[in-house]
């Protein structure tokens, strides 16, 4: 038995010393290797095909399982994590910022020629500049505007959405025309409208005049008359219009997913003649046989305003290959790149002058797609959330998700639920004033009122 | 011990080394942030968990969730007993009922998932014609989309709130939890138990003129006790450390955060807000808790054993 246990435990030493000597090299084929950290999208194929094929001295690679914040920070400090990787949002920035793990390309980017200060939409900075410094490039735009079905429209012989801007009560004539409840059961087969709750409710915010927080973003301001119409304007089109889907009617409905993550899969399917989305919904619709799609602007109310959103890339700063991983964010900038964006329809190349074109405008595979203008203007009208580097972006996000779930199901008021909300951020605030002493003499600089804190 | 080596190696790494790293990081601020310097925060992370609304509040959703476990135990004994007789085809029988632990629970939650459909699910749509039958006019529960409980719990404070009264989202949970749980693991151990219980004792309660009732509760139930005092510590532990599966999968927390249990909060805590010593605290807490009620279980179960 001795002998046995002896000779799996060599086997074993011999096999890790086999698989350590034809480990793939770093360098194979006089190439280096690159990993990205980013989702699985199909989109990325091609993407990354066509940085390899510009940048024959270079190998892109996709790493998809370990695109987390947490597991990227924890990586890239033990010094095994990506060359590049993907950053969601502000709050992901300032994570990544703070561990030290984004490289400041600020001068680099100057220096080529490539600051995306000037040449990519302004509303997506959010996603790589943090305190005046880069740290990433933009990688694909996004807005909302409405798909509508035209043949849902012209059936219903009810005229489109107009081609510019609109309102929200020409939006809710239409969508009444277009709501089919049954006389007898009174359920509904076809929604005028639909939008995701958990992702637009910004929009209505913004467009309402409400501010998720003060100027200097020490505090949450969502206890205001402009944020409480906002959100009381999208429950009265479940409850008082009766033009979109009540929680419990989204989740009859809904084939998979659920609460929210179904309305593209819900407008596919044609359960609304209209829905609140981003171009980028092309990736999955195009695939759709016998959609006969338009897209409009989102209406406006007090203002023409629209949420940006979209991600960056960034470049670890511990990478060995940080130096050869900028090719990445020249490619990023490059004409190419962002044509192949605007085609795949994977939101909209973050350069904003190749958009300007004609090949934006019309893409012969798709002659169909006569809307891209939308996409375009809606964009220059775009801003992105509000963010306060006083909080934690996740925690403020399940504090609204709460309290919007509460309102949407009509538990409490919408007044009472931006109330909630803006007491439980506020409280969040100082909770995090109390563990972070950059962040708490940041605030008292501000305010001029001194934080206790239980650490020194 | 050269030849434990490998394994002490890795329990080593993968287990011991982290296990003893997040007990540390339970009395830090570590955050992971250069501009937060990791410091010793002594008890503080435990001082913030008692002054912590939604620690409280995930921690009540966490035992309100255990209310399905009695019915889950006594569910298994029952299911265990049928399955004991001596019938034909009772091997199929007791691969049938044991089948929902073979399959991925992944797969099961989806399928709840669309059992519970407030409009098209058959849980509905029978409650529906039930109701219609009967002529009660009440409309059947909205399931994963309800804050309602049937303790009347409030979605937002540790307390009681009577509007809240009713079946909701945790209480399908609870429902599920006991499907599974009643035909798995704890029916094959009392099935083993069962066949365990020496014929002689039923033979003596025979003579003795012992009703089905009797022989149940003086033989069967003392005899079974070992077993179901490890299945009782077993399913505390699962239901203290449970809840965090069916929160990914079909409820991602919501509705307003009353599927969210002590588990999952650790998870948020960790890996979507990034504040490492905190989660390490509640991780630790959560020990704490788990032990006492062991020791409790222990103490008074062992009591129980002993007349055996």
């Amino acid at each position: 038995m001795k002998a046995f246990f002896a000779l799996t435990f060599l086997a074993l030493i011999g096999m890790t010393a086999i698989a350590w000597s034809i480990a793939p090299d770093a360098h194979r084929d006089g190439k280096t290797e690159l990993t990205w950290c980013s989702d699985d999208n199909p989109m990325r194929r091609p993407q990354i095909a066509l940085f390899n094929q510009m940048n024959p001295t270079l190998r892109l690679e996709l790493d998809p399982s370990n695109a987390g914040l947490e597991k990227v920070i924890v990586q890239s400090i033990g010094g095994v994590g990506p060359d590049i990787f993907d950053c969601y949002s502000p709050f992901q920035l300032s994570a990544y910022v703070r561990a030290g793990v984004a490289w400041d390309l600020t001068d680099k980017l100057a220096a080529a020629g490539l600051d995306p200060r000037k040449l990519t939409w302004p509303g997506l900075h959010v996603d790589a500049i943090l305190d005046g410094r880069v740290y990433g490039y933009p990688t694909n735009a996004a807005v909302n505007g409405i798909w509508f079905h035209k043949d849902v429209f012209d059936d219903a012989h009810v005229p489109y959405p107009p081609r510019g801007q609109w309102n929200w009560p020409q939006l809710i004539d239409l969508a009444k025309k277009l709501t089919v409840r049954d006389p007898q059961t009174g359920k509904v087969s076809q929604y005028g409208f639909m939008c995701d709750w958990t992702i637009d409710y910004t929009q209505f915010l913004m467009q309402w005049g409400a501010k998720f927080y003060s100027d200097d973003g020490t505090r949450c301001t969502l206890d205001t008359p402009q944020a409480a119409a906002a959100i009381q304007f999208m429950t009265d089109l479940i409850y008082v219009y009766k033009v979109s889907p009540t929680p419990t009617e989204e989740q009859a409905m809904a084939t998979t997913g659920g609460w929210g993550s179904g309305v593209i899969s819900l407008f596919e399917a044609r359960r609304a003649a209209m829905a609140m989305g981003g171009r980028w919904w092309l990736c999955s619709m195009r695939s759709i046989p016998g959609l006969k799609l338009g897209a409009a602007e989102s209406p406006v109310y007090n203002e023409r305003i629209f949420r940006a959103y979209g991600k960056a890339t960034l470049i670890n700063s511990k990478s060995p290959n940080r130096e050869k991983a900028f090719a990445f964010m020249k490619y990023l900038a490059s004409e190419p790149y962002n044509d192949l964006i605007n085609k795949q329809a994977d939101g909209m190349g973050p350069v904003m002058k190749y958009s300007e074109t004609d090949k934006f405008l019309h893409d012969p595979d798709h002659p169909e797609e006569d809307y891209n203008d939308v996409w375009r203007n809606l964009m220059k009208d775009a801003q992105p959330d509000q963010v306060s580097p006083f909080v934690n972006g996740p925690a403020v996000d399940r504090i609204i998700t709460k309290q919007l779930d509460l309102v949407k199901m009509r538990a409490k008021s919408a007044a009472q639920g931006m109330a909630d909300a803006t007491r439980e951020v506020n409280e969040h605030i100082q909770k995090q004033l109390k563990h972070d002493p950059t962040l708490r003499q940041r605030y008292e600089a501000l305010t001029h009122t001194p934080v206790h804190s239980p650490v020194q | 011990m050269l030849f434990l080596l490998p394994n002490f190696l890795g329990f080593a790494v993968f287990t011991a080394i982290p296990v003893l790293w997040s007990l540390g990081a339970a009395f830090t601020n570590w955050t992971m942030s250069n501009t937060v310097p990791l410091q010793w925060t002594g008890l503080e992370n435990l001082r913030e968990m008692l002054h912590d609304t939604e620690f409280w509040l995930y921690s009540l959703n966490t035992l309100y969730l255990m209310v399905g476990l009695p019915f889950a135990i006594f569910g298994s004994l029952l299911i265990a007993m049928l399955l004991n007789q001596k019938l034909r085809g009772m091997v199929v029988y007791r691969t049938m009922f044991y089948l929902p632990t073979f399959t991925n629970g992944v797969a099961l939650m989806i399928l709840w998932k669309a059992l519970y459909n407030p409009d098209f699910g058959p849980i509905n749509s029978a409650l529906s014609w039930f109701f219609h039958a009967l002529r009660i006019p009440l409309e059947p529960p909205a399931w994963l989309l309800s804050t309602h409980s049937l303790f009347a719990l409030s979605p937002e404070r540790v307390g009681f709130d009577a509007k809240q009264f009713g079946l909701g989202a945790r209480d399908a949970l609870i429902i599920m939890g006991v499907w599974i749980a009643i035909g798995g693991n704890n029916m094959l151990l009392y099935l083993a138990a069962l066949t365990n219980v020496p014929q002689d004792l039923y033979e003596a309660a025979a003579i003795d003129g012992a009703g089905r009732w009797k022989t149940f509760w003086n033989v069967t139930w003392p005899q079974l006790a070992p077993t179901t005092f490890f299945i009782t510590i077993m399913s505390f532990i699962g239901g203290l450390t449970g809840g965090f599966d069916q929160a990914r999968v079909m409820t991602q927390g919501k509705p307003a955060g009353t599927t969210i249990t002590l588990s999952y909060y650790n998870y948020i805590k960790a890996f979507e807000q990034v504040q490492m010593g905190y989660a390490s605290a509640i991780s630790w807490a959560l020990f704490a808790i788990i032990f006492v009620v062991t020791l409790i279980g222990w103490k008074f179960g062992s009591g129980a054993m002993g007349d055996v």
